[in-house]
């Protein structure tokens, strides 16, 4: 019973290929690779990742890797009042990257070095494995030194 | 379109309740027949409730038979639920609105409930999460605040909006909320007492923001021909507009300061209503941060773009100046159980309307707004005028 409690309260998505149609984000993820999804009948480059595209109404849709290094467009630190299974303090930020807002925790011990044009760089996170034991991953970012604008 | 009117308002004590779910559909039950005796549970043809997450909260779904079962009301012309996160009571008006207008019904109950508090108060922070997208943003722990945050620290960089300013809504909206004996919070706050309490999401500190909340309300709408034998004074409404412009934080207009949709969902309200924002006298508004309220006044056109900072700070949106803006509080001061706000807003307007809200009465009130959003890109506006 316990065992089932933790699990309806996994703050993380089911990313296996069972439950998860963009499973190849996180297998890239897995490997290093931040990745995003590019139409493939117009050729438009979503994030996140998208099966659909509203532009050409296509369902065809290529991976594509992202650089791995961005600017902060926007950020802010959860002091306190964070969910459970969370520790504060957590920094939250809009990254600038590829002509895209992505939306990521910065990790970074001391948030008052980050400043906003700061550039970031994508790091994969491991986080709890799936109940069926399938390892997971989270993009974030973490700060590049000395380079705040 | 047929004329719709409110003729009958109730809520609850709101608060960390010692409550669950039933408990608080029926203390609202209570409260809006007990508010008009012309009309009981065996007349109202419909039932809308918004609520938003009784499943995680109470392990409950199908919310709008057990309501209906708790009331002692046989929906015999439409029953349903609504779930838009933080405007869920709004989104609940505004189906029974158009459902009367059009004819499908003549009398329909909106009921708004939500029990959050839990015995684990992380787990019902953990809850909030699910307002979010749970693929890109809850899985790092993300809730209401730090979204919310970065619309205050852009509207600060771009503005010049200060602390202070931040500060001074939730001063006004704690004060007011001493006036209601409905309220979370009923002590009032001082501008020092705000800006030295805990750091929640910089900038916003712990009273700039809405706390976790236990609440139910209840109004009845009915068509302008049953209200007329119903009620005396019965509120109408006038107009009303809904624009939602993206969901996560990444799709939103890039200016976190400046939100169109609630602009655009204003306009329409004021087209169909005839009503411009001057004439506004009383709003209620989502105050679920209080940078929200600030951009709330620039948005529905109370003040000018940018100016939502001063326009608090000269007592503009308190009583004796341009608009009084939350009375009963807001969600500050009286705390925001989500599918309950939005109909409690609606009740304070009744009740103002009617010239009958007595401490919090905004003197001659003949127009007012309710605004509920759920989230910064997802607003709904909803104008009232006296009979």
């Amino acid at each position: 019973m316990t065992d089932l409690y933790l699990r309806v309260n996994d703050p993380y998505p089911l990313e296996s290929a069972a439950f998860n149609g963009l499973h190849e984000f996180y297998v890239q993820l897995r490997d290093g690779r931040l990745t995003t999804t590019r139409c493939r009948d117009c050729g438009k480059v979503y994030w996140p990742p998208r099966k659909f595209c509203p532009q050409c109404l296509s369902d065809g849709f290529d991976w594509m890797e992202l650089p791995s290094e961005g600017r902060v467009h926007a950020f802010c630190v959860q002091e306190a009042g964070v969910p459970q299974g969370f520790r504060s303090p957590l920094v939250f930020g809009v990254i600038e990257l590829a002509g895209l807002r992505i939306f990521s925790q910065i990790l970074c011990a001391d948030a008052k070095k980050i400043a906003l044009g700061q550039k970031v760089r994508f790091k994969p996170i491991e986080v709890e494995s799936e109940p069926g034991g399938e390892r997971r991953f989270l993009h974030a970012f973490e700060p590049v030194g000395g380079d705040a604008l | 379109m047929r004329r719709v009117a409110l003729v009958a308002a109730g809520v609850t004590r709101f608060g960390a309740r010692k409550a669950g779910l039933k408990d608080l559909i029926w203390e609202a039950g209570k409260a809006v027949f007990a508010s008009n005796p012309r009309i009981r549970p065996q007349n109202i043809e419909g039932l809308v409730v918004g609520t938003v997450m009784p499943e995680r909260t109470a392990n409950q779904s199908h919310i709008a038979s057990l309501a209906a079962e708790c009331l002692g009301i046989t929906p015999q012309k439409l029953s349903a639920r609504t779930e838009h996160m933080c405007a869920s009571g709004s989104v609940a008006i505004r189906y029974a609105y158009s459902f009367i207008a059009s004819g499908l019904a003549d009398l329909i109950l909106v009921l708004g409930v939500e029990k959050l508090n839990l015995p684990n108060m992380d787990e019902a922070l953990f809850n909030m999460g699910a307002g979010v997208d749970r693929d890109w943003e809850a899985c790092y722990g993300v809730t209401a605040p730090p979204c919310f945050a970065l619309a205050a620290q852009a509207h600060m960089a771009k503005y010049g909006t200060t602390e202070e300013q931040l500060a001074l809504v939730s001063v006004k909206n704690h004060n007011h909320a001493k006036n209601n004996p409905y309220a979370h919070f009923q002590k009032g706050a001082e501008l020092g007492q705000v800006l030295c309490s805990k750091m929640v999401a910089t900038p916003l500190r712990l009273y700039m923001c809405s706390p976790i909340t236990d609440g139910a309300a209840a109004v009845i709408l009915a068509s302008e021909e049953r209200a007329k034998d119903l009620t005396e004074r019965p509120v109408y409404i006038l107009g009303s507009g809904q624009v939602v412009e993206g969901f996560s934080l990444a799709s939103l207009h890039p200016d976190y300061s400046h939100w169109p949709p609630m602009k655009k969902a204003a306009a329409d309200a004021y087209a169909r209503a005839g009503v411009t924002a001057k004439e506004i006298d009383v709003a209620e508004v989502h105050d679920c941060f209080s940078i929200a309220e600030i951009i709330a006044y620039e948005e529905l056109g109370f003040c000018e773009k940018g100016e939502g900072g001063e326009f608090v700070a000269r007592g503009c949106s308190d009583y004796g100046g341009k608009v009084v803006v939350n009375p009963r509080g807001g969600l500050i001061g009286c705390g925001h159980p989500l599918g309950a706000t939005g109909v409690a807003q609606a009740a304070e307007i009744y009740w103002q309307l009617r010239q009958e809200a007595g401490e919090r009465q905004v003197p001659g009130a003949r127009f007012g707004l309710t605004h509920n959003n759920s989230g910064m890109g997802e607003h709904l506006v909803v104008i009232y005028g006296a009979g």
